[in-house]
Formats: structure tokens, C-alpha cells, sequence
């Protein structure tokens, strides 16, 4: 790794404050960025050191609304009685990154603006992601890579957390040198034809400080449904993320979203509407997952993933109707 | 089979504490006043010339202490290539991560960031990467003289075995089956990475290496640098596995004591997670195409094979593609090409030549049996080897009584489905079984026991310990031959000063090798014990065996069968295996305890190579994609199934106490079994390793 500064921010202020440092970068657990440090993927003079600030891995009810802290811990929000209740997907989607050691110290916030884990890019490729003007899995190996979404760089993007919180209408509270923002978290996570370099709008000098969610309303039920290689430490191959407010037997209001299919959490509004008003029957559910996989545009080595997908919506939806 | 005092009772290792408490010192662990830190500069192209290297900038960066590069270092890596001269550091270089520069400073920072000074100007090559294309005409010139690997003659010549006439054989046949299948590039995958530091002492090297031999490291050491044996010490206390890519003298073992001999200072030399996985070695990937002759009855007639092996650059090992001496069938024909590729180095991991080609040959053994409608269970009672290669008997053969014994605890008849892929879906399983064997010969190795006044014997023995628990196997055969509880036996391990001659822990030959100089040890003190009685006060005993046993006429080997259940998840492309039965004729089982786990881990790891382990290249650059854990998908252990381990102890007159090998062939029909499961399971063959989720929905699809 090459020599940088450590820098304990003491509030979100001075934090921002110091990422305005020449080449200066946040960081929150560590889990992954100090990894990229160490192969050069990122390479700050600045490591500005989130964690010295208190009071940002909280939970707390605001009104109608929970707020979470950027800095708690996936295994810590994992674990929070009232998110397993009432916010289910978000706790199964924690609970299902990589392993324990990473899940205790790696953060929501941290998960939410991970890298992605494409190998071409991980491996120091000259790709979009590092700066270059190409990418290399579209003429190269592609197992893992985008069906949706995809062009002019086709990295899928690597956080389970993101899905549950598109689904849950999450907003984040984005704080930088000008005051802060609130972004809903649809609108944060960027498609690389707006920037291949970037998957979201952060700033370079902006952090993600916390997480909003809106009360669960009634009758509501969700679920994370990760399909990995192997049984832990991996990303998603394809996931899906589904929150369903039900009405007795019908179906009120669904929201669906997927991972590891697109640059950024991959919502289906489609079918979405289809579930609505809808008492869902494995017919219905199988509907919703071939429509799921209107518009798939797989690459070479990827197609495996349209028919993983449509079992996944079916199977998850109707896991959780059933449930 | 009698019972004995000591062998074949469970014994925890009798350094379990020392490990697990970290009181155990690793080479890692280990810091040696003003000692030195280092790190490679390693090539970014799969081929290219170097036509120029500047360390200027390099030598100026404060705290560096030594660089060497292919202009101020010649040194020949012996065991690094045993066909042409493998310098440390080439020029061309040959594989992407191929060594350009080695650098010594005061830390590790400093050691990378010099690395980074260094200046190459490179003139990039031609590159090729599969092991077919590198012996087309016009391929890119990997070595001088073609890509085809030398044979020991020295000729460019593929390796070919034969018996009977192939032709009569397939002519003889009612039918014949023709295939092809492909294994890949996987590495040994150990936790401990490379590491060794080297301690000059005037003209006398003392190296801390992570070694699976002492010995040949030392001998090794000594020739490549050009020194007499007695002025290299080789020590390594404790080691975190290998699996194979261990033994001998490593280019980093050299590295470090050339970097440390210019510096003037003790180097430790480490290697990352990524340059573990890309830059040592891994199993060498094939191609094999078979043709098997069967009669109508399920008698084969005739195995033909033509393979390929990618060896990368170097030639380390031997590119073997190896399985089908486990029948019995009157005309072979082997013809296997080791190639020369700019892909990682491949060499010995865990059964170096078997479990590719095991998965290649029973995969189609297995079409076979669903063709003729056998019982793949009946077709390999049939069929299996009874006499090695069908002429030399063996000294025992459990072969039978693992496939029956297997197949009733596994209960093969209601697992495993006549009619592949019936089941009801969409979550469907099935069962399928694998058969192998390894070589288990005698052979030199040495042992010194000492006996004190207090009565606790000393048994220096020049084991390393690479997961095996070898130091205690032999703790539990001196315990046995000395007719002594195990707590009066001192093992002195891991010192070229202390211990004498060992084989090695590579070919599963310590137990056999080793451990049968320490029953000749043993005997030898007890003579003398008996002739002139205990020793007193500070006097004490002490024997020394040579043994090289042979065994005329005969052949030794283990046996081993293996069977699993899969459930396929043929929406997903999910694979969990659900049930594993692996039934071992090793002989006698010194340790039920730490050879089950050995059972246990092979099977494992064959599982991983069955279903994930790939390093993956990007053709167009050369570049490996899927080095570290992350990348190869190595099992974990929520991953790892249930195994049931069965032993079938036959007894033969030779090895101590009629032990034969066990650590490699755990691994031999592993991958074979699960590939032959998935096909019962869904009914559709993937003859592509890994067997990964793209790979099992295409079929299905």
C-alpha cells in the first residue's frame, strides 16, 4: 500500500471538512477499503476514519420514521429486535454478507457504497471503474456480470443491503461541506451510463451518514432471498429483495428489487403492478417471474442468469405469501 | 487384524495445545534481530522481454538494502524446472506474475514502495494459455526447442503407456464409447502462505522455511546456491499446510538467502494471498480424450487416452493424467502431452495426477453403465484392477470390500437411480460413486532414537508436520515398537541439524517411509537395551536406522472408493452434496483420529475442485481473474458435508505395522463421485470442471 494519513473525524463536520483534503477517502469498517488500499485499487493520501464518530451507529424511532446510523455494524443490524420484525429483508439482507468477522466490523453505510467486486476491475484492470475507458467483461468473462442495466460498463452492483432498502423506500441522509441532502435510495444508486465510474451520486466529499426508513405499514412483510456459490463469502449471484403489504389475502402494495443482476439495485416496477390488488397463486407468482426478465439482455457467459432469475422472483414471492 | 498397545488408537496430536493456544512459532511468527523485509517485483505480462531495468530510483529510496534482478543474480532454481534452466529471476518471462526484481529494506513498506521504483521496459511476447493451442504450429515459443515438455530421455516426445494392441482391443468390442473432458487450474489453496527467512553466518545459511522437507530442501538449497550440505541448516518448527506445493527448495527460500548474503542481514521474505495463488504453482488443467471398448456383458476390451497437460512455463511436475491402472482391461493406451503454457506454473497438489483424470474416466465409465444398464456398483466389481496393470499382484487389495462396504453404508441401492435425472423435480438427487488408488512403496528414510536415565526416548525424525499429524504417527509407531506409553516419547522434528534424513511429506510416504525407520530404530535400541541394560545418570542410548526397503514382484498400494448424494436444485443450478460415504484400504490405521480428518479433508477439497475451483483466466491479456479465497471459491465450512469415513484394514507383511499411504488418495474419486451423482441427479452430464451453477443450468437448459 502506498503511505497515507490517518485522520479521526471528530463529527460528521470535520469529517466532510477534511475529505476536501487533496485525494482524502472515508472510511467506515474497513472490512473492504483497507483491502483496496493494500492492492492499490484506491490509492488516498487522506483516510479519513469515520468511526471516531459517536452516536452514528444508533437506532432510533423519529416519529413516524427509524432512523439508522451509517456506522452500525451489518451484524449489529442484523441482530436489532425491531428491524427482524418489522424491516425483515434488511436484516436477512445484513445477516447475508460474507462472513461474521466482516460483518463485525463492516457498516451499513459501508455496505451501501461498497465497490464493486467485477474481477477485471478488482484485479487492476484499466476498466471504467479505475479510471480507464473500457470494459473488459464484455468481450471477456462474464459469468457474474449485469443483465440489466448494463453499458457502457456492466459491473453488477455488490451490496445485499441496497436492494432491501430501495424496497423498503429508504431515504438516505447524505451530508456534505454545503449542508446536508436526503436522497431516496432509488434515486442515490447511479446507472453507469450516467458515469461508468461511479455507482451512486455520493460525492467525493459527501458520506452517507444515515438511513431513513418509513414505518412499516400494516400488514407488511418482507424477505431477502441470496443465491450464493458457496455457503458464505460471496456476493449475490442474483438476489431479490421483496417487501409485500398485504391485505388479508390480497396483496396491496409490492415492491420488488433485485441484486447482482444490474449496476445498481434493480427495481421491478412491472410486476410489481402486477401484484397489486392481487390474491398471488404460484400461477400468478410464475407470471411475475417470467415478466421479471422482460428486457434481460445477457452477454456471452451470463444467460444462466435470466432463468435463475425468474425462479428466484417466483420462489421468494411466494415463500413470503406463504410464509 | 491383532490390537495394539499404541497404533490404531485415536491419539490427539501431541502438539493440539501448542497450536491452538498459539504457543506454536510458524515461520511467520518468527523475527531475527535487525532482520530485513522483502518483496517481489513481478511481471505484468503473460510473455515478454525484458529490455531494460533500472533500479537507480530503488537503490536511492532510504531503508533499501538489497535488489536483485536477472542481471546481478544467476542463480538456477533447480527444483523450479527439472527440463530446462529456470534462473530466479528470467529474462524472458513466461507467466503473468513470472519474478522480475526482489527487493530487501528495513520494513515491508519500504520493500514494496522500492519495487515500485524499479524501471522495465518490456517488449511483449506472443502468449498462449490452452495446452492444445500451444502445440499447433506457429504457436508462441514458450521454452527453446518447442512447447512440448521434454520426456526424462530427453526427447520431445509425449508420455505413452501401453499394453496389449489398442486396435485389437476397440475391435473387440461390442461397443465403443468416445468422450472428452476438461479439468482446470486450481490451487493448493493452504492457509499458511509462502514464507522463509534466511540468517547468513559467515559462509554458513540458516534458512526458517515453510517446507513439507527438510531434507530435499536442504540438499536442494545447498546445490542451487552452491554450497556444501553441512554449511545450510534448514529449520521449520511448525507449518500450515501445502498440500504439495511445499516440498523442496523454493524460489523464495533462494530468494531471501541471495537477498540476505547482499544485504548483510537476516531477510524474511513473504508472499501475498494473490502471489500465493498465481506465482508457486497449482494442479496442472487438462484436456482428455477418451475411447473405452466394453462387451456386451459390461467386460471392458479396450481404454484408450489421449490428454493434455498445461504445465505453464516451468516444468515442475510431471503432467500425469492418471486413473485408469484402477481396471483391469487387456489394451491400454496412454498418451498424455505435458505443454508448456503462459498460464500460473502447475505442479504437485494433493494426488498430483489423479483426481482430473479419475473425474474423466469415470465419468465415462459411469455413460457406460447407464448405456448397458449395469449398476455402476456391479460394473466396477467387475471391472476393477486386481492385479496392478494387470501383471504384478499386489501386496493387498482392500478394492472390493471398499466398494461393497461403501456402497451398503451408503445405501447405494436406494440412493442411486437406474434411470438418471427421474427424480421429481425441481429439487432432485441423486447418487453416484468413484473408485481410486496410489501408490503406497517403501523406500529410504531415517530415524534416530536416544534413550535417557529418566527412560523417555527421544525420536529425532525429520518430519515437518503439514497437517498430517505426522509428528504424532510417529510419536504413536515409536510408542508401539518401543513397547513404552506414548507420554515417554520426546519427538525432536523440523531441524536439518537435529534430525536426520526424511523423505519428505510429499507422496503420502512419511508414515510408510519414515515411520518404518523408527521400527527399525526401535528395535535397534532394544537391543542394546537388552545387551547392556538401561542407561544411568547422564549416560544415554542411542540407534540409528537407514532402512530402504523394496518389495520384489509386488505392487503396494491403498484403495479407495468413494460415493456421494447430491441434491440439485434444477431451477437455481444449486448443488449441496447430502450424503458422502469414503471407504479406505490404507492398511492399518495408526491414527483413527487425525486419518479420518485427512478423509475428511480430501473429500472436502475434492468437493470444492468438483464444484467451484477455477483460476480463471482473461484470454485476450493473459491475466489470471480469480487468485485469493474469494476468487477460487474454496469450501468453507458450512459448506463441507457430513463424511463418513469407512476403514477396511487388510494386512500386508511390509510397512509399520502393515501402514499403508492415506493423505492423497482422499482426494482420488472425490470429484469423480460428485460429478457422477449430479449427472444421476438431473439426468445431463457437465465434462467441463468446475461443475459451477452456468455450467449445470446450460446443460439443462
Amino acid at each position: 500500500m502506498k503511505s497515507f494519513a490517518n485522520v479521526n473525524a471528530r463529527n460528521l463536520k470535520d469529517a466532510v471538512t477534511q475529505l476536501r483534503r487533496p485525494n482524502a477517502i472515508a472510511v467506515g469498517g474497513g472490512s473492504d477499503l483497507l483491502g483496496m488500499v493494500k492492492e492499490r485499487l484506491v490509492e488516498p493520501d487522506v483516510l479519513v476514519n469515520l468511526k471516531t464518530i459517536r452516536g452514528l451507529d444508533q437506532i432510533s424511532v423519529k416519529g413516524s420514521e427509524i432512523n439508522i446510523g451509517g456506522l452500525i455494524t451489518l451484524d449489529t443490524l442484523s441482530h436489532d429486535p425491531t428491524i427482524r420484525e418489522h424491516y425483515t429483508v434488511l436484516a436477512e439482507a445484513a445477516e447475508s454478507v460474507a462472513t461474521p468477522q466482516i460483518r463485525n466490523a463492516g457498516t451499513l453505510a459501508g455496505n451501501i457504497c461498497q465497490r464493486p467486486w467485477c474481477w477485471y476491475y478488482r484485479n487492476n484492470f484499466p476498466c471504467f471503474k479505475n479510471g480507464g475507458t473500457k470494459c473488459f467483461s464484455v468481450a471477456g468473462e462474464n459469468q457474474f456480470h449485469a443483465i440489466f442495466g448494463g453499458g457502457p460498463s456492466f459491473i453488477v452492483h455488490p451490496s445485499d443491503t441496497a436492494p432491501a432498502l430501495v424496497a423498503l423506500d429508504a431515504k438516505f441522509r447524505v451530508v456534505g461541506p454545503g449542508g446536508e441532502r436526503t436522497v431516496p435510495a432509488a434515486e442515490f444508486f447511479t446507472l453507469p451510463k450516467a458515469n461508468p465510474a461511479k455507482e451512486n451520486s455520493l460525492a467525493a466529499d459527501e458520506v452517507v451518514a444515515s438511513v431513513h426508513l418509513p414505518r412499516a405499514a400494516k400488514g407488511s412483510r418482507s424477505t431477502y432471498h441470496k443465491v450464493l456459490d458457496r455457503e458464505a463469502w460471496t456476493h449475490a449471484v442474483v438476489s431479490a429483495a421483496v417487501v409485500l403489504q398485504m391485505d388479508g389475502e390480497r396483496c396491496a402494495r409490492a415492491r420488488i428489487v433485485l441484486g447482482g443482476v444490474a449496476p445498481v439495485p434493480w427495481r421491478l416496477e412491472k410486476v410489481e403492478a402486477m401484484l397489486a390488488g392481487q390474491r398471488i397463486t404460484p400461477e400468478l407468482a410464475a407470471k411475475a417471474g417470467e415478466a421479471a426478465v422482460e428486457g434481460a439482455n445477457p452477454l456471452a457467459k451470463n444467460g444462466y442468469k435470466v432463468p435463475l432469475t425468474k425462479a428466484v422472483v417466483r420462489r421468494t414471492i411466494l415463500g413470503l405469501v406463504q410464509a | 487384524m491383532n490390537t495394539l498397545q499404541s497404533v490404531g488408537h485415536p491419539s490427539a496430536r501431541i502438539d493440539a495445545l501448542q497450536r491452538v493456544t498459539g504457543k506454536a512459532i510458524y515461520t511467520g511468527d518468527r523475527k531475527l534481530p535487525g532482520m530485513l523485509y522483502a518483496r517481489v517485483l513481478r511481471s505484468p505480462h503473460p510473455h515478454a522481454r525484458i529490455k531494460r531495468i533500472d533500479v537507480s530510483k530503488a537503490q536511492a529510496l532510504p531503508g533499501v538494502k538489497a535488489i536483485v534482478t536477472h542481471e546481478n543474480c544467476d542463480v538456477v532454481w533447480g527444483s523450479g524446472d527439472t527440463r530446462n534452466k529456470r534462473y530466479l529471476f528470467n529474462n524472458p518471462v513466461r507467466f503473468a506474475g513470472d519474478a522480475v526484481a526482489a527487493v530487501a529494506a528495513a520494513d515491508r513498506h519500504t520493500a514494496e514502495e522500492a519495487t515500485r521504483l524499479i524501471e522495465v521496459e518490456y517488449e511483449p511476447l506472443p502468449f498462449v494459455l490452452d495446452p492444445e493451442e500451444a502445440l499447433k504450429p506457429g504457436a508462441p515459443e514458450i521454452q527453446p526447442g518447442g512447447n512440448l515438455s521434454p520426456n526424462n530421455q530427453g526427447q520431445r516426445a509425449p508420455e505413452v503407456y501401453r499394453r496389449g494392441n489398442i486396435e485389437e482391443g476397440l475391435r473387440n468390442a461390442s461397443r465403443v464409447f468416445e468422450d472428452h473432458y476438461t479439468s482446470a487450474h486450481i490451487n493448493n489453496a493452504q492457509l499458511e502462505p509462502r514464507v522463509s527467512i534466511a540468517h547468513w553466518e559467515g559462509d554458513h545459511l540458516t534458512v526458517y522455511a515453510s517446507t513439507q522437507g527438510i531434507s530435499n530442501c536442504h540438499t536442494e538449497i545447498a546445490r542451487d546456491l552452491k554450497l556444501p550440505p553441512e554449511k545450510v541448516r534448514v529449520i521449520c518448527q511448525f507449518m500450515g499446510g501445502g498440500f504439495g506445493n511445499k516440498n523442496q527448495d523454493q524460489d523464495f527460500d533462494l530468494m531471501a538467502a541471495v537477498l540476505a548474503k547482499q544485504a548483510g542481514a537476516p531477510v524474511k521474505l513473504e508472499f501475498t494471498r494473490k502471489e500465493d495463488f498465481v506465482c508457486v504453482h497449482g494442479r496442472w488443467p487438462t484436456k482428455q480424450y477418451y475411447k473405452i471398448g466394453v462387451r456386451d456383458d459390461g467386460t471392458l476390451t479396450a481404454i484408450q487416452l489421449r490428454g493434455y497437460s498445461g504445465m505453464g512455463p516451468y516444468r515442475k511436475g510431471t503432467g500425469g493424467i492418471a486413473g485408469i491402472e484402477i481396471y483391469q482391461c487387456p489394451h491400454v493406451e496412454r498418451t498424455v502431452y505435458p505443454v508448456y503454457t503462459n498460464m500460473a506454473v502447475s505442479a504437485n497438489l494433493r494426488g498430483p495426477d489423479y483426481p482430473q483424470g479419475v473425474f474423466g474416466l469415470e465419468s465415462l465409465m459411469d455413460d457406460i453403465c447407464y448405456s448397458l444398464k449395469m449398476d455402476p456398483v456391479e460394473f466396477r466389481l467387475k471391472n476393477m484392477t486386481r492385479k496392478f496393470n494387470d501383471q504384478v499382484p499386489y501386496t493387498s487389495i482392500g478394492l472390493e470390500d471398499c466398494i461393497r462396504k461403501g456402497a451398503e453404508a451408503f445405501e447405494w441401492k436406494k440412493r442411486w437411480r437406474p434411470e438418471p435425472g427421474s427424480a421429481a423435480g425441481p429439487v432432485k438427487r441423486g447418487a453416484g460413486m468413484a473408485m481410486g488408488s496410489f501408490f503406497s512403496n517403501l523406500g529410504r528414510s531415517s530415524a534416530v532414537i536416544d534413550v535417557d536415565s529418566q527412560g523417555v526416548y527421544h525420536v529425532h525424525v525429520g518430519v515437518t508436520d503439514i497437517g498430517t499429524a505426522a509428528k504424532t504417527t510417529m510419536a504413536l509407531i515409536a510408542a508401539e515398537a518401543l513397547g513404552v506409553p506414548l507420554e515417554k516419547i520426546d519427538i525432536i522434528w523440523g531441524d536439518t541439524d537435529r534430525c536426520p534424513y526424511s523423505v519428505g511429506e510429499s507422496g503420502s510416504r512419511t508414515t510408510t517411509q519414515t515411520g518404518w525407520a523408527v521400527v527399525e530404530a526401535a528395535k535397534a535400541l532394544k537391543a542394546q537395551i537388552a545387551e547392556k541394560g538401561m542407561p544411568q545418570g547422564k549416560d544415554i542410548l542411542s540407534a540409528t536406522a537407514n532402512p530402504n526397503p523394496s518389495i520384489p514382484g509386488k505392487a503396494r498400494y491403498s484403495f479407495v472408493a468413494h460415493f456421494a448424494e447430491v441434491e440439485v436444485d434444477t431451477e437455481v443450478g444449486h448443488v449441496r452434496v447430502t450424503k458422502y460415504v469414503a471407504a479406505h484400504d490404507s492398511g492399518r490405521v495408526v491414527n483413527p483420529l487425525t486419518a479420518t480428518s485427512q478423509v475428511k479433508g480430501g473429500a472436502t477439497m475434492g468437493i470444492g475442485m468438483a464444484l467451484h475451483e477455477e483460476l480463471l483466466y482473461d484470454r485476450a491479456s493473459g491475466q489470471p481473474l480469480t487468485a485469493g479465497y474469494y476468487g477460487a471459491r474454496v469450501l468453507t465450512h458450512r459448506d463441507a458435508p457430513d463424511i463418513e469415513v469407512l476403514w477396511i484394514e487388510t494386512e500386508d507383511a511390509y510397512g509399520p505395522y502393515g501402514a499403508k499411504t492415506l493423505g492423497e488418495p482422499t482426494i482420488i474419486p472425490s470429484v469423480a463421485a460428485v460429478a457422477n451423482a449430479i449427472y444421476n441427479a438431473i439426468g445431463k452430464r457437465v465434462k467441463d470442471l468446475p461443475i459451477t451453477r452456468d455450467k449445470i443450468l446450460g446443460v439443462l437448459a
